[in-house]
């Protein structure tokens, strides 16, 4: 089995499905002749032509909108926007054309819309931001969030498979950092949580790129205590099963979210914690979340916001110990 | 400033009669006629409380879809807008199935799920409006990109007001229509008012003349001519189908009652309502149809006994059941695409 | 009086005992203004309609004045004396309403001049919160959670905290008895003065001799086949003396005699069936919480409230209200294996249902035939003690067999 970055997971997903069906459409600005931004469709069009690798005009509401129109008559479109950020751009057709489509009219609109998502790297207020929540909250949206290089490629051909509109938020921040074991060919991963450590004394739960910094923060330091890291990965439908199984094994938990800590996916998962798995619990269910600021560009501003794994390790350790 | 009807292109209506059977034209006038006889009847049940929430309809303009619905293909695919209903009507929706969704029944198109002309029978290859405008034009231009990756003969039609053409979504689709050269054809309903903003407040030229700033043919029509409409449907989806891209026709009509229902359009001054009455787009075709010895009473008649039928059958259906308000969120198993419609025009057959 | 000017002080007010309790009468004060007082010793003892009662003193500190004087009778709430809590030193309870106090002995109701032991809160300040999860772990093992060493925050009991304590706990022999061997750890040493025996001890003592020199007590013993419970109660996952009070209760229906008061001449049956259902408390003694208008329960519903009533007496939050009322008692005191006992009736009520270990046993059994063979079988032997004064032996063994019958005849 080959070893990929994540990044490389995410080329490979496209370029096997381009291969594998005809009705896939790759449309963003700057992938086709320049293979991308971070080229991640490098060297696409010499195999697949600039009509199935699609430099549109910079027009992200025009991206979104003509995706929807391509896919109710047939195709499988792939968008990107080049930054998670400029889907603020493209809201109004992916959350009152795209999401509520079906719902109302029955008619599945089978897109995916690839978020390049998350900072760390001196991007500034927009080119930094992880806005799945606002998808979240919109009905008729899924949305995922790989953390691993094999859950990169399988949920990214779920995506496209799946006949609804997805949010599939690529973390940049992993591209080059998280490499592993990538099945090769189409496969799916499923929309469901997955145990990245098992543990019983407390666990953490995050996704994308706090999941790494969980497994760090959580690997020594706090006295060997056995401590669980759950990867949600999937936020649309969001896995409340794996949750409820972790909180009542653990009983105490933290969740880390990179987003901005009001109405963060942790949000959710905090209230249904408190609602559904009270009785599990020993101790107040912990949030470690960026606070409510634009991310700042300069690297001792943006490390003071975001979490990073000595804030975390500090939350777990005076959790365990309450 | 109001588009002066003498610039209006001439010879449209000439040019149609090259195209159209008797029965054709017969068919364009029991589209209007339908049009506006289920709309009164609506309008009449939302004053008898049983429409829920907003009533618009699309009074004066009823040749404006009428015609341009006429030119479409069973595989080209509309977004048709709220003042359009004569395109549902041709590509086949049902009287009674109309009425039921003004009332929010279970056999309404969205089986409640949305109101008033807010739906789109996907069987019959038409995407339903949101009410975020002209959202629909990129959604449009998509179909038609598809089509043209996959080098097939059909076009795509949307319609849009006046109003609209001052959103982003406007420029993004015009121009992400131009210079790809997509087969779809923009049909610009300027019925002069958006709400109570008259068409000089919206913009500064006259909106026909943006095509060839993104680069390709605008062409003006007479909108309350049914058989203008249809020629210049007509020969943009010839230039579509030849693969020289888009059309923008601006159709050029007139608003005759408010906004929606709610609104008693005061800001109109009374004498502009006056000139328009006098070119209602059903009575010309009517008069057209008579000269022809056609008997547009029998027409008339039939219409209205359509329309008491789909009433009844409407008001027997029974309200949508609460216990599946919450379903369909999600599409659960294959996406099917778009259906074909009905094309009533001679020349498709 | 001196206090320093760091010094709060608290206040100690008139409790209320029970629901319909509106005022108290001190009779009788352990402190004078000046004397050092520990929290939760006792400072006074008061007087009321229901009950006469110890008060714990809210807080450690110096008494600095006594506002209500002995025999004087003042409303609930009013502030009895004050105490000076040194500025550095610990911050005191909320002494604005004393938690109400929990009764020992078999008292259902009849006022009596005994006084009752006041310790309901563990050592140290405040009141100790238990999370969700520890609670629930608590109530499904019988744990008391005052005996629970907190590893936590602040002496906080957690959840690695009671599942250690399950553990070394000796499992007990009849699991379904809702009696738990003494706790390993001391319990939180009560008020002794005098001779070897606990204040408790010795209220429960005058209790049963008094209630043995008033009735005409005999005991009537019958064997119950419990096979059909046994498997009854693993199905619904409820313990045997759920359907032995249920068996009990429908048999009060039928022999409404068993259901009744006593007291001197006074005889009242009552249609009520208020089940006093007998807990050990240890060293403290044992305590009858009722379940009132138990037969309206099912054989669940009588299953959840005794699970709770044991819990809320281990955990000291029974109030006067819980012990009174009560109309039949039963005593399940089962865990060591004892077979037989001969309990002492529950005053004023006329009768009390002893139900002890279930064990195998051989027994013989007839087929339909008429052929006899040898079966195992659960057995148990159930004992009433009743009043002679009030019922003969006659009706004593019919309502014994009449819950034989229920038992052996649950589906």
């Amino acid at each position: 089995m080959p070893t990929l970055t994540y990044l490389q997971a995410i080329s490979s997903a496209l370029r096997d499905e381009l291969r594998a069906d005809d009705r896939v459409l790759l449309m963003g600005e700057d992938i086709g002749v320049f293979g991308g931004a971070f080229k991640v469709t490098d060297g696409f069009v010499d195999e697949f032509g600039t009509d199935r690798v699609m430099d549109t005009p910079l027009a992200e509401s025009g991206i979104i909108g003509t995706a929807i129109g391509a896919a109710v008559v047939g195709m499988r479109p792939v968008c990107e926007m080049q930054f998670s950020d400029f889907i603020s751009c493209g809201f109004d057709q992916l959350v009152n054309v795209a999401g509520k489509m079906h719902y109302r009219q029955g008619l599945a609109v089978p897109i995916t819309v690839r978020l390049p998502s998350g900072g760390g790297f001196s991007g500034g207020p927009f080119h930094s931001q992880n806005p799945e929540a606002w998808f979240m909250h919109s009905p008729g949206i899924k949305v995922v969030a790989p953390s691993t290089a094999e859950d990169a490629k399988g949920l990214l051909h779920a995506a496209i498979h799946d006949p609804n509109p997805v949010c599939y938020m690529e973390h940049k921040h992993l591209y080059r950092r998280v490499k592993g074991e990538v099945p090769s060919g189409v496969f799916e991963t499923p929309f469901k949580a997955r145990v990245a450590q098992p543990g019983s004394d407390l666990v953490v739960i995050a996704y994308g790129a706090m999941v790494p910094v969980a497994l760090e923060a959580v690997s020594d330091g706090l006295d060997g205590a056995s401590v669980e890291v759950l990867d949600l990965r999937s936020l649309v439908p969001l896995d409340e099963e794996a949750i409820l199984d972790s909180v009542e094994r653990c009983s105490k938990v933290v969740i880390v979210d990179e987003a901005n800590a009001t109405c963060a996916a942790g949000a959710q998962v905090a209230a249904l914690i408190a609602e559904k798995g009270f009785e599990s619990l020993d101790g107040p269910v912990v949030r470690v979340a960026t606070p409510d600021v634009p991310i700042p560009f300069s690297p001792p501003l943006e490390a003071a916001v975001l979490p990073g794994v000595d804030r975390v390790r500090e939350a777990c350790r005076e959790l365990l110990a309450y | 400033m109001a588009t002066d009807m003498a610039q209006v292109a001439d010879g449209g209506a000439d040019a149609a009669v090259e195209h159209l059977t008797v029965e054709d034209r017969i068919w364009l006038l029991r589209a209007m006629l339908l049009m506006r006889g289920l709309e009164e009847r609506a309008m009449s049940l939302y004053r008898q409380g049983r429409v829920p929430g907003s009533f618009y309809d699309g009074y004066g303009q009823e040749a404006v879809s009428a015609g341009a619905a006429f030119a479409m293909g069973p595989m080209d695919r509309l977004c048709i807008l709220h003042r359009d209903l004569a395109a549902h009507l041709i590509r086949g929706v049902t009287p009674a199935r109309i009425l039921s969704q003004y009332m929010g029944r279970a056999a309404g198109i969205t089986q409640g799920r949305d109101g008033n002309v807010h739906f789109g029978d996907r069987k019959l290859g038409c995407v339903g409006m949101v009410s975020m405008l002209p959202d629909m034009m990129l959604v449009a231009t998509g179909m038609a990109m598809a089509f043209k990756l996959r080098g097939e003969q059909r076009c795509a039609m949307t319609w849009f007001g006046d109003g609209s053409t001052s959103r982003g979504d406007f420029h993004e689709a015009m121009n992400w229509a131009g210079v790809q050269k997509l087969p779809v054809i923009f049909v610009l309903e300027n019925n002069q008012y958006a709400y109570s903003t008259p068409v000089d407040k919206q913009y500064a030229v006259d909106p026909v003349e943006r095509a060839a700033a993104y680069g390709f043919v605008g062409v003006t029509v007479d909108g309350n001519d049914a058989e203008a409409m249809f020629e210049a449907a007509r020969a943009a989806r010839e230039r579509a189908l030849a693969g020289e891209g888009p059309t923008l026709i601006e159709a050029v009509t007139m608003r005759m009652h408010g906004h929606a229902a709610h609104d008693d359009m005061k800001y109109v001054p009374k004498e502009q309502v006056e000139e328009w009455r006098k070119r209602d787009p059903i009575e010309r075709q009517e008069k057209r149809l008579r000269e022809l010895g056609v008997a547009t009473d029998e027409l008339r008649a039939s219409v209205k006994a359509e329309i008491d039928a789909a009433a009844e059958e409407a008001l027997a259906g029974p309200m949508p059941d609460p216990a599946t308000a919450v379903d369909g969120v999600f599409c659960v198993g294959e996406a099917e695409p778009l259906g074909d419609g009905q094309a009533p025009w001679s020349g498709f057959h | 009086m001196s206090s320093s000017p760091t010094d709060v002080l608290v206040d100690v007010t008139m409790p209320q005992m029970g629901v319909s309790v509106a005022e108290g009468t001190v009779v009788g004060w352990r402190v004078e203004p000046g004397d050092r007082i520990e929290a939760e010793a006792t400072i006074c003892e008061i007087s009321t309609d229901k009950i006469d009662t110890e008060v714990p003193s809210p807080a450690s500190g110096v008494v600095t004045e006594i506002l209500v004087p002995v025999g004087d009778t003042v409303e609930v709430g009013t502030v009895m004396a004050r105490i000076a809590v040194s500025g550095n030193g610990v911050a005191p309870a909320t002494s604005a309403a004393q938690p109400p106090q929990p009764l020992d002995g078999g008292t259902a109701g009849a006022p009596t001049t005994e006084t009752k032991s006041s310790s309901s809160a563990p050592a140290g300040n405040g009141h100790r919160r238990y999370s969700p999860v520890v609670q629930r772990i608590a109530a499904e093992h019988g744990i008391d959670l005052s005996q629970v060493p907190g590893t936590g925050r602040g002496g906080r009991v957690r959840k690695q905290d009671v599942l250690a304590f399950v553990e070394t706990e000796e499992p007990p022999l009849h699991i379904e008895s809702p009696y738990r061997p003494e706790p390993v750890a001391p319990a939180p040493a009560p008020v002794v003065d005098g001779g070897g025996l606990s204040r408790m001890r010795r209220q429960i003592g005058e209790h049963m001799k008094r209630s043995l020199d008033t009735a005409a007590t005999c005991t009537t013993w019958i064997e119950v086949d419990m096979s059909r419970v046994e498997a009854a109660r693993k199905r619904l996952g409820v313990t045997a003396l759920a359907f032995v009070a249920r068996a009990s209760i429908d048999a009060i229906r039928e022999h409404p005699a068993l259901n009744a008061w006593l007291e001197g001449d006074r005889y009242t049956r009552h249609t009520d069936v208020n089940l006093g259902i007998a807990v050990s408390l240890g060293d403290d003694g044992l305590i009858v919480p009722v379940i009132p208008r138990a037969h309206e329960l099912s054989v669940e519903g009588l299953a959840a409230r005794v699970k709770e009533i044991a819990r809320r007496a281990r955990g000291r939050e029974l109030t006067p209200d819980d012990v009174q009322g009560g109309t039949f008692t039963i005593t399940n005191p089962g865990q060591y294996g004892s077979i037989m006992a001969t309990p002492i009736i529950n005053q004023p009520q006329v009768a009390i249902l002893d139900f002890e270990a279930v064990i195998k046993r051989p027994v013989v059994v007839s087929d339909a035939d008429g052929n006899d063979s040898i079966a195992i079988r659960p057995m148990t032997i159930l004992g009433l003690s009743w009043d002679h004064r009030a019922l003969d032996g006659a009706l004593s063994a019919q309502f014994l067999a009449t819950i034989k019958r229920n038992l052996e005849n649950v589906s």
